[in-house]
């Protein structure tokens, strides 16, 4: 990506979003330590961590075509799925000891089907996430993690005790905590990391070991500090949407003159923008608590809608957002839905909002900077 | 002296020119598209200098340019998308209109406007031709009968058939079924300017509908869609008093003009 960001640290965080293996996995690997797949950020990397296991996020990274994975899928599922899935029947995700599916939407679930008849992983496993978002769902998902810690310490010989989850949990709270600080850095004026990059660092910290990314993280907001962005401008945007892993899409949108300062999206500030609450004497309830209820939601959760909008309006207002656009993946049916209601409801705020479908990988470039062009002159047009 | 200002609409069919003086269109000129975007505006906005009887392109004081080509002409001081100049030209031929929808080649939009002519919030098509003109042009195809054979009102059967595919590719299909079936053409025809209208329909109600509600863009001039639409919104729709597929031209000179002001 191109980047003003002179940083050793930026540039390894660039790269390991660039790809599925980066330099860090790499060593990591070479150690011979372990590296769980997981889909979907309300699978609890900390457990992984606790058994000494490196999380990492699945992507599709660098696919450019489904040819393998569409024998399995519909050319109307969802694009993240087959790309992902297609990388794995390429080789790609040779590396991992193991994978946690989830079902976070049925297409990204019906990986886990596909997985196991066509791919030799170790130690495949799929959770069962509640829909609702109260305490008997927060019991629920309890009770669907002390299954996986069990599933972890048979197959890797560890022993999960509450004293290393909650370690790992700490670990991952000072990461979520520096993450959020990047994150206030563009309230600024001239924040001094653009939306794009920005996407870089989070991606980043879903790919290499914890430890590592933490004191790179460290390592770059301190070359941030008193850094002055561009001012040149034309509007302060906001994203919102899932599933999004491509630092290149945002970087269209700035070209053309878009400043992204805030998101509410899967692989931004819903990973981290509240913590994990450390004082709950059961580690494996503050998990469940914080992936089912407490971390801010996602349009798979019932009836949760007044809480989305409620959080979108406060980052809206606190990073001094004009204008916000709700990307979706093409088919995805919880986004279709939630960005209409978001529309409607901005509407109210007079917030303009701009909904846009796309391809898991960039494609139709000049639709996207036509219609983002047209909003930054609607939004020109309400100063003028 | 007046100033001369020129917009032009590279599209992904056509191209189309506007040369405007005092507020006044003094030129206009539309061309088939051309492979090179470059190639369409300078021919198009040539020939719309020629009939404002102006000796050439370096006339112009200022030139905004439009439509999918806008990054590739030369002549042109800037570029701005074809939303807003699509807003700008409807609302200087009719000043009532409120709600515009734009059926071009490529791409179908509803934008609603203010009464300055501002876009306030627009919908347009992703990732799918259905309901462009690429989509008329298949099903014409299909029909042997011509884009013309699909605009005519005396083609509009009152029993439209039911066409359910909104994709160009399955609703071309699903027109040769009906074709080889023995289906009468009016009521083919009928049919598929009832599928685009309802796709244009979902589009206005998510916009949200104000009237005056104007047509613009190539297909605009299909009378066979005018009027399907007109029903299903159950509103009005008057023509414009200029020609519609120049709009987003028009709307490029108009803010030419504005730039030329200083």
């Amino acid at each position: 990506m191109e980047t003003e960001i002179r940083s050793e640290a930026f540039r390894k965080f660039a790269e390991a979003a660039a790809g599925i293996m980066n330099p860090e996995l790499r060593s990591w690997k070479e150690e011979g330590r372990g590296v769980v797949g997981f889909f979907c950020s309300t699978v609890p990397e900390e457990l992984f961590i606790a058994a000494g296991l490196l999380p990492f996020r699945m992507r599709g990274t660098g696919s450019t075509s489904t040819e393998l994975s569409d024998a399995y899928f519909s050319p109307i599922n969802c694009s993240f799925p087959r790309h992902a899935f297609n990388q794995a029947l390429r080789g790609e995700y040779d590396f991992l000891d193991g994978l946690v599916c989830i079902n976070s939407c049925d297409h990204v679930r019906r990986i886990y089907d596909n997985w196991i008849r066509a791919l030799k992983t170790p130690f495949v496993q799929v959770m069962s996430l509640p829909r609702k978002v109260g305490e008997p769902q927060i019991d629920w998902y309890t009770d669907e993690l002390k299954i996986l810690r069990g599933q972890l310490e048979e197959h890797f010989g560890v022993r999960l005790t509450d004293e290393r989850i909650r370690e790992a949990i700490q670990l991952q709270n000072r990461i979520r905590g520096l993450q959020k600080q990047l994150y206030l850095l563009r309230k600024a004026e001239r924040p001094p990391i653009t939306g794009a990059e920005t996407l870089a660092v989070m991606v980043a910290g879903t790919a290499m070991p914890k430890q590592r990314y933490q004191e790179l993280l460290t390592e770059l907001l301190a070359e941030l500090e008193g850094r002055r962005g561009s001012r040149d401008y034309r509007a302060r945007l906001m994203i919102l949407g899932g599933e999004l892993d491509d630092p290149a899409y945002l970087e269209i949108i700035e070209q053309q003159g878009g400043l992204i300062v805030t998101d509410s999206s899967c692989f931004g500030s819903r990973l981290m923008w509240r913590p994990v609450d450390e004082a709950e004497p059961d580690p494996i309830r503050a998990l469940a608590r914080y992936y089912v209820r407490d971390r801010p939601s996602c349009p798979r959760m019932y009836g949760d809608q007044p809480r989305r909008i409620a959080f979108t309006r406060e980052m809206a207002r606190e990073f001094r957002v004009e204008g916000i656009i709700g990307e979706r993946l093409l088919f995805c049916d919880q986004w279709v839905v939630e960005n209409y209601m978001t529309g409607l409801d901005l509407e109210e705020d007079g917030i303009p909002f701009l909904a846009l479908d796309r391809e898991y990988v960039l494609s139709g470039e000049g639709q996207l900077r036509t219609r983002i062009q047209a909003f930054l002159e609607q939004l020109e047009a309400r100063e003028g | 002296m007046a100033r001369i200002v020129g917009g032009v609409d590279v599209g992904s069919a056509t191209g189309k020119a506007v040369v405007m003086a005092d507020g006044e269109i003094i030129g206009s000129h539309l061309i088939g598209a051309t492979p090179r975007p470059q190639e369409t505006a300078r021919l198009v906005m040539e020939g719309a200098i020629e009939r404002a009887g102006l000796p050439g392109i370096d006339r112009l004081d200022h030139v905004v340019c439009t439509g999918y080509g806008r990054l590739k002409v030369p002549f042109a001081q800037e570029n701005v998308s074809e939303i807003s100049c699509h807003a700008r030209g409807a609302h200087w031929m009719a000043p009532s209109t409120r709600t515009v929808v734009d059926i071009g080649g490529q791409d179908c939009k509803v934008i609603s406007i203010s009464d300055k002519g501002t876009v306030l919030n627009f919908a347009m098509n992703d990732r799918c031709a259905a309901g462009t003109g690429r989509f008329f042009e298949a099903m014409a195809r299909a029909l042997c009968c011509g884009l013309e054979g699909i605009s005519a009102l005396e083609n509009q059967s009152e029993e439209p058939c039911v066409i359910s595919n909104q994709c160009s590719v399955f609703a071309e299909s699903e027109v040769v079924t009906l074709v080889n079936e023995g289906v009468e053409l009016p009521r083919i025809i009928a049919g598929i300017n009832a599928s685009v209208a309802s796709r244009l329909t979902s589009m206005v109600r998510r916009v949200g509908l104000v009237k005056e509600l104007v047509l613009t863009g190539g297909c605009s001039k299909n009378q066979g869609l005018a009027r399907a639409l007109a029903a299903k919104l159950e509103i009005a729709i008057e023509d414009l008093p200029e020609d519609p597929q120049i709009a987003g031209a028009v709307g490029a000179a108009l803010i030419a003009a504005e730039k030329a002001r200083g």
